[in-house]
């Protein structure tokens, strides 16, 4: 019978107590795994440094709205922009030569609780004139990662057609070839959705990527501005931002509108109500004519690649110092929120875990000293059968870090498992999932120090065993 | 194996702090493979003597003698760890009750009185049991032993180690007439087996008479004389 037997059976013998002791070194150690999980995860989702764009333009307002808006699809946008910005940016002379690529996005509908994102076909490597870009023009989510088409194709520029996440199907039950209805906003539960009158069509379903976009579904800029609502809106934005007078706007645009529908060839979208003013017509193609001046557009951000490294502050300093828009590093800033906001959080909670650790290590020394208390003639037995001090203080002590070791291991389970349920709430959410199952070298070390501790706590009833005196409780019965 | 006992004393601390004579033995010696009862009435100190043979206490003054193997160990003179291990590989001990663990099954309660002695030998423990009686009962907890049979256990064990001397302390206190005549021969034949020199504490005269050899502590031991005749005594084997 060697000593790890002698250990279990000691364990086995007092089960109960063994048991709620591992249980509780569980509870501290899963909690201390999932912050550690929590904390190196949380780093490398928003903490990385490159997201293959170096620059996240937007309203002026919060640069962290900004770019958990645009990059995870969260939160609300800060605000509009001007689309001319965006033409600025790759034709004025002052900020062509800064940038090698940019990609504006529209937000504000979405589709049975999942956001629809406008965009141009430039986001899927597509030009303007419907063939692939060059490579030196390659929109790049994560340095070197493109979005790919799973199946179908990229989305026509100016047609109601939309491209899906990888996701989607099963979210929202869409599939290449269904048409759906965009709605207003978020509605809250409960809420009477304001359904837009658009119907767009799935043309095509990305690969999987591992990020927030595998949750969104993607239309053309144009079509996102056919709904009635986004059109006088911008109309109404852009009258207050030039001073003019919202009615007469809205009647020029009016006029325009009528304008066009009278050209033939085109027609009105069915169902089209005379309520709201719509912007645009339908040729026979399925190509959208939009009424609505460029002018009037607006953008939620744009991103953008600039030409080289040295020109991104360039870049920046301009933007910002202008009065329609805000220029951030979105790697930088989801820095800044890891750095004040997610690390000292996890710090605090990496504290507590340690602090019901500690607690977890205490509940072993009560356990094993009151175990000790009742085992005084046990441990006689031994030493008279030849068990020296040392032999029994050894088997106290490894009894505690058995214990601690038990708990260890189960809580680096429990750990790990809160991290999966953490990582599919992530890519319900945000459609970003994390690496849970990866043990990381600092758990491992975080278990040898519980290991440690828990031996530790064992040495105060170990010391209590070693004094037992041998005769007294041989002979007391 | 032969064991020199010289000028033994011990004494305990009364609960008023004074000092009480327990022990002071001249001398007392045992050969190889001599078989002895030491008889005395209640109180005399027999189990106090067993434990300061075993080395589980230590004497005051004098010395415990083995001679094992022609290498002579002091046990009183020993470290205590040395004197554990020493305890744990030559001296096999038999209680009054069984002291046998309650969460152990018979073969592990033999097992354990191995691993303290260094030794794993199942097959030996399996024999030892089959030799009390109890191969078909192996598995068995004390709790579903009879009281016999759990000294039976107590007494495989304490020969586990195939010990050089064994103590038993009135290993049969606790039996009936039956079962203390066949625990007495157990202890008698597998002590002959594993040519172990026994020395077994009984009050029982009757059971005493059964061995070959028996001394009265009262003859060996000052303290259970009267003051006024400390005359000097010898451990004397009939």
């Amino acid at each position: 019978m060697n000593l790890f037997q002698l250990i279990l059976k000691q364990m086995r013998q007092r089960a109960l107590s063994s048991w709620l002791t591992i249980l509780s070194v569980l509870l501290g150690v899963g909690l201390a795994v999932a912050v550690l999980i929590c904390r190196h995860e949380g780093a490398t989702l928003f903490g990385q440094t490159d997201y293959g764009y170096e620059i996240l333009v937007g309203a002026k307002g919060s640069p962290l709205q900004l770019t958990l808006n645009t990059v995870y699809n969260i939160d609300r946008s800060p605000g509009n922009i001007p689309y001319t910005l965006y033409e600025k940016l790759l034709h004025d002379p002052l900020y062509r030569p800064l940038v090698r690529l940019a990609v504006p996005t529209a937000v504000g509908d979405s589709y049975r609780g999942r956001r629809l994102v406008a965009t141009t076909p430039a986001m899927f490597n597509i030009g303007t004139d419907g063939q692939p870009v060059p490579e030196n023009k390659r929109f790049e989510y994560r340095p070197g990662r493109s979005y790919q088409m799973a199946a179908g194709q990229v989305f026509d520029a100016d047609k109601f057609e939309a491209v899906i996440g990888s996701d989607i199907t099963r979210l929202t039950g869409l599939k290449l070839g269904d048409q759906f209805q965009a709605t207003h906003g978020f509605p809250l539960p409960g809420e009477v959705p304001d359904i837009h009158k658009p119907k767009w069509t799935v043309v095509g379903v990305l690969a999987s990527t591992h990020t927030s976009a595998d949750g969104v579904i993607y239309i053309s800029l144009p079509s996102f501005y056919c709904i009635a609502e986004h059109g006088t809106g911008l109309v109404a934005q852009e009258a207050i931002r030039e001073g003019k007078n919202i009615k007469e706007v809205a009647a020029q645009v009016k006029a325009e509108e009528h304008q066009a529908a009278t050209v033939p060839g085109t027609t009105k979208p069915a169902g089209d109500d005379d309520d709201e003013p719509d912007h645009y017509t339908v040729d026979a193609a399925g190509k959208i004519n939009l009424t609505l001046p460029k002018e009037v557009w607006g953008l939620s951000a744009i991103l953008v690649k600039a030409r080289a490294p040295s020109t991104i502050e360039t870049l920046m300093y301009d933007i910002n110092n202008g009065r329609d828009a805000q220029a951030n590093n979105p790697a930088k800033v989801m820095r800044e929120f890891f750095t004040t906001f997610l690390d000292s959080t996890t710090q605090v909670l990496l504290l507590i875990s340690l602090l019901v650790t500690v607690v977890a290590a205490v509940s072993i020394l009560v356990s094993i000293y009151n175990s000790v208390a009742a085992r005084q003639r046990e441990i006689a037995i031994y030493r008279a059968l030849g068990a020296t001090r040392r032999r029994i203080l050894t088997l106290i002590c490894l009894e505690a870090g058995m214990i601690g070791l038990l708990g260890g291991i189960c809580g680096l389970l429990a750990g790990h498992l809160i991290g999966a349920a953490g990582s599919s709430y992530l890519e319900a959410t945000i459609g970003e999932s994390i690496h849970w199952a990866v043990v990381q070298p600092e758990e491992l070390a975080y278990l040898g120090g519980v290991v440690l501790i828990a031996v530790l706590a064992g040495l105060v009833p170990a010391l209590k065993a070693y004094g037992t005196p041998v005769a007294e409780n041989l002979v007391a019965q | 194996m032969s064991l020199q006992v010289q000028n033994l004393k011990r004494q305990f601390v009364a609960p008023d702090g004074s000092s009480v004579p327990v022990i002071d033995i001249p001398t007392l010696a045992l050969g190889d493979n001599q078989q002895v009862a030491l008889t005395g009435t209640s109180g005399l100190g027999k189990t106090t003597l067993l434990h300061l043979l075993a080395g589980i206490l230590t004497p005051d003054s004098g010395s415990i003698v083995y001679e094992l193997g022609g290498r002579s160990t002091d046990i009183a003179r020993l470290p205590e760890p040395q004197r554990d291990v020493f305890r744990g590989r030559h001296i096999g001990y038999v209680f009054q009750t069984h002291h046998l663990l309650p969460a152990f099954t018979a073969l592990e309660n033999v097992l354990l009185g191995m691993s303290f002695g260094g030794r794993h030998d199942r097959a030996w423990a399996t024999h030892l049991l089959e030799r009390v009686g109890l191969g078909e009962r192996l598995g068995f907890k004390p709790a579903k032993l009879s009281v016999g049979q759990q000294q039976r256990v107590a007494v495989a064990r304490a020969l586990a180690n195939r010990p050089a001397v064994v103590l038993a302390d009135e290993p049969t206190g606790a039996l009936d007439s039956a079962n203390a005549q066949a625990v007495l021969a157990l202890i008698r034949d597998l002590c002959t087996e594993v040519r172990a020199t026994l020395l077994l504490v009984t009050h029982d005269k009757n059971l005493a008479a059964q061995l070959p050899q028996s001394l009265d502590l009262a003859q060996v031991n000052r303290i259970s004389r009267a003051p006024s005749a400390a005359a000097p005594v010898g451990g004397t084997v009939r």
